[in-house]
């Protein structure tokens, strides 16, 4: 009779997880996203990361739908893995579902924290919170657990309330710090990584200024 | 005291040793080249490792720049070998010859006759540095072109294109103060030792030994922060993101200090021992 019950109960709940819809504001966000065919802009990266001393950069950066986003720079510069994908194509990638968590204030605003949790296991992330600012449809902050890179925050601005693409990105990020001894030449390149990794994790931040917009909707 | 120098000026460009030794500091410089553009993108790739789970990489390290600095690591040990060698040959090849006695008949000043010796071994290595500087930036920036450089002290420092030149030029400056301090040892213990191949060995102790102590940690006190030894990676200090300039000040004046008290040593042994 339990099993019965405890059956029912579970055709029940699934029944409501497959029927949960998928946010309306987070829809309309992500309708805007989508308008995106392409752009260009010019970008200014500045790297805070407690064991790197590295100036500001510049470089250009170029996005296409569906393609990954290019970068170019006469100098040598760092592009973090995450948190340039402004389309959030790689969270709507897979089937999700959200969790509504209310209203909170992020940089000033009033912005609904939603949940996003992936339905399907090729997902290469386990949850995502998104802020939405549920009059303009920007996504303010966003808070990402990959299952492979660790968990990255990005804190959004806009230059205006019509702009799709934020105009500066903070992006944090858990880093390992590194020691490498003095003289890295002949014998000494071999170096202990477990070691030079015992002093665990730390957090870094790279700041993304986007400015000169070519931004070209899709027809 | 002019005419002593352009003696022995003389005698140094007509010695076989010379070139030999020019010769010696060039394919070693040609080897550190080599392996470091070979065991350049392994450096890279420690210094990076741990960046490279969070960012991609856009633009080249592996250049002129990164090149150069691994030379600067790596001849700071052969270089003021060899012109040590070179150096107190200048003076041992004339106790080994009996030349010396010969030139003291003639109406010349010990001092002075000394002196000239050490500004010889000190043009010298002024020279073969440059010869050094400029080929090695030459052949790593024609071949490898330029670009940011990294450099690992406790801390991961980019510096740009033209701050990198700077630094290194700077480094090269500071470098050869160590040579020459190494070169004016080598006349000094020359005087001491008289024979040439004792005074090879002594210099070539000398400076092993100063390079295992360079590698010591004593501590804050005197002689950890004030010692020869201890000054003779100063040009490290440029590569620092905040360069401490009154510290590179303050060792560069004190390895100066010390290359005039060996000159004055040399200068009191010479003139009160018998030159027989």
């Amino acid at each position: 009779m339990r099993s019965w019950i405890n059956l029912l109960g579970g055709m029940l709940l699934s029944q409501i997880s497959y029927g949960q819809e998928i946010d309306p504001d987070l829809v309309m966000a992500k309708e805007r996203l989508d308008a995106i065919a392409s752009f260009e802009a010019d970008l200014d990266l500045t790297v805070d990361i407690s064991f790197v001393n590295m100036p500001p950069k510049s470089a250009k950066m170029s996005y296409q739908k569906g393609k990954s986003t290019t970068f170019s720079s006469e100098d040598f510069i760092l592009i973090p893995k995450r948190g340039l994908d402004f389309s959030l194509s790689e969270i709507f990638k897979y089937s999700f579902i959200t969790v509504d968590r209310g209203f909170e204030q992020y940089s000033g605003r009033t912005c609904k924290l939603l949940n996003i949790i992936p339905t399907d296991s090729k997902a290469d992330f386990s949850i995502a919170s998104l802020a939405l600012d549920t009059l303009t449809h920007q996504v303010i902050f966003s808070e990402i657990n990959t299952k492979k890179d660790g968990a990255y925050q990005m804190l959004m601005s806009y230059d205006d309330n019509q702009q799709a693409i934020p105009g500066r990105v903070e992006v944090s990020f858990e880093i390992e710090r590194i020691r490498i001894p003095l003289q890295y030449m002949g014998k000494e390149v071999e170096v202990d990584k477990a070691q030079m990794k015992a002093e665990g994790l730390r957090r870094g931040r790279i700041i993304l200024e986007i400015e000169a917009y070519d931004v070209q909707l899709v027809k | 005291m002019r005419a002593l120098i352009w003696s022995e000026l003389y005698k140094l460009v007509h010695q076989r040793m010379t070139y030999l030794a020019l010769a010696a500091i060039l394919i070693i410089e040609g080897v550190v080249i080599f392996s470091a553009y070979f065991q350049g993108n392994t450096i890279l790739d420690i210094l990076l490792d741990n960046l490279r789970d969070s960012f991609y990489f856009e633009g080249n390290l592996l250049n002129g720049h990164l090149l150069v600095y691994l030379i600067l690591n790596s001849l700071w040990f052969h270089l003021p070998l060899i012109l040590m060698i070179v150096s107190a040959g200048l003076l041992t090849t004339e106790y080994k010859d009996k030349t010396l006695q010969m030139v003291m008949l003639q109406p010349v000043n010990r001092t002075s006759f000394l002196l000239s010796k050490y500004v010889v071994a000190i043009i010298f290595s002024l020279g073969v540095v440059l010869v050094l500087m400029v080929s090695s930036m030459g052949v790593s920036y024609a071949v490898f072109g330029g670009g940011d450089l990294v450099v690992y002290l406790g801390s991961l420092n980019f510096f740009p294109h033209e701050e990198a030149f700077q630094r290194i030029l700077w480094a090269y400056g500071c470098g050869t103060l160590t040579v020459i301090f190494f070169s004016v040892v080598s006349v000094t213990i020359a005087v001491l030792v008289r024979e040439t191949t004792i005074a090879w060995i002594a210099s070539a102790f000398f400076l092993i030994v100063a390079n295992l102590l360079l590698k010591v940690d004593f501590g804050d006190g005197w002689f950890g922060k004030y010692s020869f030894v201890k000054l003779n990676d100063t040009w490290q200090q440029l590569f620092y993101q905040d360069i401490n300039w009154t510290q590179i000040h303050t060792n560069n004046a004190l390895i100066l200090g010390y290359t005039l008290l060996f000159m004055v040593i040399g200068v009191i042994v010479f003139k009160r021992r018998d030159l027989l």
